[in-house]
């Protein structure tokens, strides 16, 4: 039994299999790392968001990660934009991938406030290409060293780029099956309200049952989606949607490349036959017709590697596994934020918040109110106000700020010693009036900053 | 193109599924509330401050003319009637009030007086130079017409006269501009609906929002010492010199009443506002919420009889009550309203997901 099990995953895991599915992927998947870190560049936000910031907010167990000082930071994004080129072209190629994967996750562990579920996304496949032999055909590594050619690869290359997108869909699905999305069609009906001056349609976004409609269609596109692009006879009707839905998405919402992103990747769920088609005329073009992709149809398999298998098995396993984390925590997932993040929760939160924190000197029992613009961006500090670990470390940052400072005001000198920090913060939930966040009483200094359920957080009431 | 086209299939199926459709809510529309915004307050304000200036100029050259106790008073007077003015047209920090820096050069607070009286004193300055930011404006004028024995320097020393000449003068070239770009902007502005942080609605609301935190913190919190150990920085006062911070105060919450509900600037009538888009959102409830705190703020204001800074030394409790109602309205406007409005304060164009 067991045995016929192990291969029949062998079997899965190790067909050969066309490589022209993942020499297109490498090809357009490059052309957008390319893309996305051009335009993060140009739109100024490498100055914006990580050289004029003062503080910045870091992982959990990632705090030791800094950003470079001044204009280093643009160094990254240097290397990011050549090795980008580097990995559309094949040409040393893991290396290439590598050092994408370290910048790109080196500049998001920087600072949480520019947590995106795609930035995730990005990584984890930028992390997985690292592994896949996607420079041995038409690349310039095969150019160099015409031994690692090949046409066929094993299965699980191409699976598990299907794999991640296909976690990415899903939970993305089951995040949506709660009830402000599904019963009061939130926060999607605050956002499509406010598209009410778009010519013929407008007026039609600002009613709930539109909101509920959207709401429910993209609950059901993301559970199922991916089901439908696996099936050889539904895949073209599926990636219509997959473009469709996307491109609504782009017009309605700031998400950025995120829709490209997926309307590209997706295209690996294509059959290897469409990819032959489209490698052969890009091998035209850039070859004058000399070359094209031809294999001959085998059904062999490679020979199953155990480190492999328990590498992929254990990937899998914890994709799986961390979405869920949140069940750990007792209290409303959306108001506490605990086990939130890398869960694929895509646009299910409007949270808007105000934070007002003080500062408190024990001596004399005299506060300040802290000015939050002398240290947060606008950015960071809407973040900040809404989600509590970052709570946690804005209070760390005015703590070691003040703590040993002598403050002159008008003739009269304080000096600080080990100050409390407050802090009064109200936020609204998903088109909800707001309710008290944190209430004053706490010294924040006083929690450490850890996966433990936060018992500081007022409970929620619906 | 392509995005439009396909919301408008998908609309078109949804609606097509859609068999009934149920009672329509009030008309409500952000193009309507834009254009009664700028046509009838943002303009006519706009405006108003003009001409106050043009006053203020006319009558300081009166002034100068004969440097008569009357005359000074005329100009004093001008000065106070612009501060007010100014309390409306300051909220719109966005177009041309933005791109001419116009909230800085007009409405910075408190004046430093000392490179004023370096600046006099030498006789040469460039107001429009960074370390002079402190020493310009309406802010600079307080000091100028009204500190103790304004009336003898102006008599006696010509570099006094010239500086106060030039403050005005400034303050007429540059709001001259924002005048006429904002006749080209209007069309812009009365247009652009959309959510993005970018949009002139959004914008609209972030300082509509800014203005009011600006007028909580600035005009009451830093005075009161909220920000210094509950220190009192009497230096920080708005106005201190002319005694007249409370009734800027008041009239800068009023100004903001005015813009939420929408009423014209110089027609009183109530047009589309901020109060009417939350009626149309179903949420009455806030809206009275608001519009009860703008004037709660406002009749708080009206229980202080003498100057801020009189108020200061003798009234505490009373002055903390105020600032308490100022810090409660922040939630209702900035968390509340704005996010019931689907709008962005990312105050920078970024992805979000």
């Amino acid at each position: 039994m067991t045995n016929t099990l192990s291969d029949s995953v062998n079997n899965f895991l190790y067909r050969k299999v066309s490589i022209a599915p993942l020499i297109m992927f490498r090809i357009i998947f490059g052309a957008l790392l390319l893309f996305g870190a051009l335009r993060f560049v140009s739109k100024g936000w490498v100055e914006q968001l990580y050289i004029l910031p003062k503080y910045h907010f870091g992982y959990l167990g990632f705090e030791w990660v800094e950003k470079l000082p001044g204009d280093w930071m643009y160094l990254p994004f240097i290397v990011m934009i050549i090795t980008a080129v580097f990995i559309i072209l094949g040409y040393f190629y893991r290396l290439s991938a590598s050092l994408f994967f370290i910048c790109f996750t080196y500049i998001e562990l920087i600072d949480k406030s520019y947590y995106l579920n795609h930035y995730y996304f990005v990584s984890l496949m930028c992390f997985i290409l690292i592994w896949l032999p996607a420079n041995r055909y038409f690349s310039l590594d095969v150019k160099r060293n015409k031994s690692i050619e090949t046409t066929h690869i094993p299965q699980w290359t191409i699976r598990i780029i299907q794999f991640q997108l296909g976690i990415v869909y899903f939970f993305a699905g089951i995040a949506k099956i709660n009830p402000d999305w599904l019963l009061e069609g939130q926060p999607l009906g605050v956002w499509l309200q406010a598209h009410h001056n778009i010519p013929l349609v407008g007026s039609f976004l600002q009613e709930k049952w539109m909101a509920l409609s959207f709401s429910w269609a993209g609950c059901i596109y993301d559970l199922f989606i991916v089901f439908f692009l696996l099936s050889a006879r539904t895949r073209k009707y599926a990636y219509f949607f997959v473009v469709f839905f996307h491109i609504v998405t782009w017009y309605l919402f700031p998400i950025g490349v995120f829709p490209w992103v997926m309307i590209f990747s997706t295209l690996i769920f294509f059959s290897p036959d469409f990819h032959e088609k489209l490698l052969s005329r890009l091998q035209k073009i850039l070859t004058k017709g000399k070359k094209t992709f031809s294999t001959s149809r085998t059904e062999t398999t490679f020979q199953p590697r155990r480190f492999v298998n328990f590498v992929l098995g254990t990937y899998i396993f914890i994709q799986l596994l961390v979405p869920f984390r949140y069940l750990l925590y007792s209290g409303n997932l959306y108001w506490n934020e605990e086990g939130f993040r890398f869960s694929w929760r895509v646009m299910l939160m409007h949270k808007e918040g105000h934070a007002v924190f003080y500062m408190k000197d024990k001596k004399t029992g005299r506060e300040s109110e802290i000015n939050n613009a002398k240290f947060l961006t606008r950015t960071q500090e809407d973040q900040m106000a809404t989600q509590p670990d970052m709570i946690l470390q804005y209070a760390q940052i005015l703590k070691n700020h003040y703590d040993g400072q002598l403050l002159h005001y008008g003739d009269q000198k304080f000096k600080i010693d080990n100050p409390s920090i407050h802090a009064d913060i109200y936020v609204s939930l998903n088109n909800r009036l707001s309710q008290k966040f944190v209430d004053k009483q706490h010294d924040l200094t006083t929690f450490d900053y850890n996966l433990k359920h936060r018992t500081w957080l007022e409970p929620f009431k619906e | 193109m392509l995005r439009l086209v396909s919301l408008i299939f998908l609309v078109s199926v949804f609606v097509g599924c859609k068999k009934d459709k149920d009672d329509p809510k009030p008309e409500f529309n952000k193009s309507a509330l834009l254009t009664n915004v700028s046509e009838e307050i943002i303009l006519p304000s706009i405006d108003q401050f003009s001409s106050d200036l043009s006053d203020l100029s006319t009558s300081y050259a009166q002034f100068v003319a004969d440097k008569s106790q009357a005359n000074l008073e005329v100009v004093q007077e001008n000065l106070k009637t612009a501060y007010l003015t100014w309390q409306t047209v300051k909220i719109f920090d966005f177009g041309p009030i933005r791109t001419n820096g116009i909230k800085g050069a007009i409405g910075t607070f408190p004046s430093d007086t000392t490179v004023i009286a370096n600046n006099i004193a030498s006789g040469s300055y460039n107001l429009s130079s960074v370390g002079n930011a402190d020493a310009i404006g309406l802010s600079a004028l307080d000091y100028l017409l009204f500190k103790q024995g304004a009336l003898t320097d102006f008599q006696t020393d010509p570099n006094y006269v010239t500086y106060a000449d030039d403050v005005i003068e400034k303050m007429v070239t540059e709001f001259s501009a924002v005048v006429s770009q904002w006749q080209t902007y209007k069309s812009t502005f009365n247009a652009s609906t959309g959510t993005s942080s970018t949009s002139a609605f959004s914008e609209f609301v972030n300082e509509f929002n800014r203005d009011f935190e600006l007028a909580k913190t600035a005009k009451v919190g830093i005075p009161l010492g909220k920000q210094s150990l509950g220190i009192q920085l009497p230096e920080y006062i708005e106005a201190r010199y002319s005694g007249f911070s409370f009734e800027i105060l008041e009239e800068s919450i009023r100004a903001l009443q005015k813009v939420y509900n929408g009423v014209g600037f110089t027609s009183g009538v109530d047009g589309q506002g901020f109060d009417d888009y939350l009626v149309h959102l179903e949420k009455s409830t806030l809206d009275a919420t608001i519009d009860n705190g703008f004037t709660a703020i406002i009749n708080k204001t009206l229980t202080f009889n003498n100057t801020f800074e009189q108020e200061m030394a003798v009234n505490i409790p009373e002055l903390d009550e105020l600032y308490s109602l100022l810090q409660g309205h922040v939630v209702h406007i900035k968390t509340d309203m704005t996010s019931s409005f689907g709008v962005l304060i990312t105050y920078q164009d970024n992805d979000g997901d």
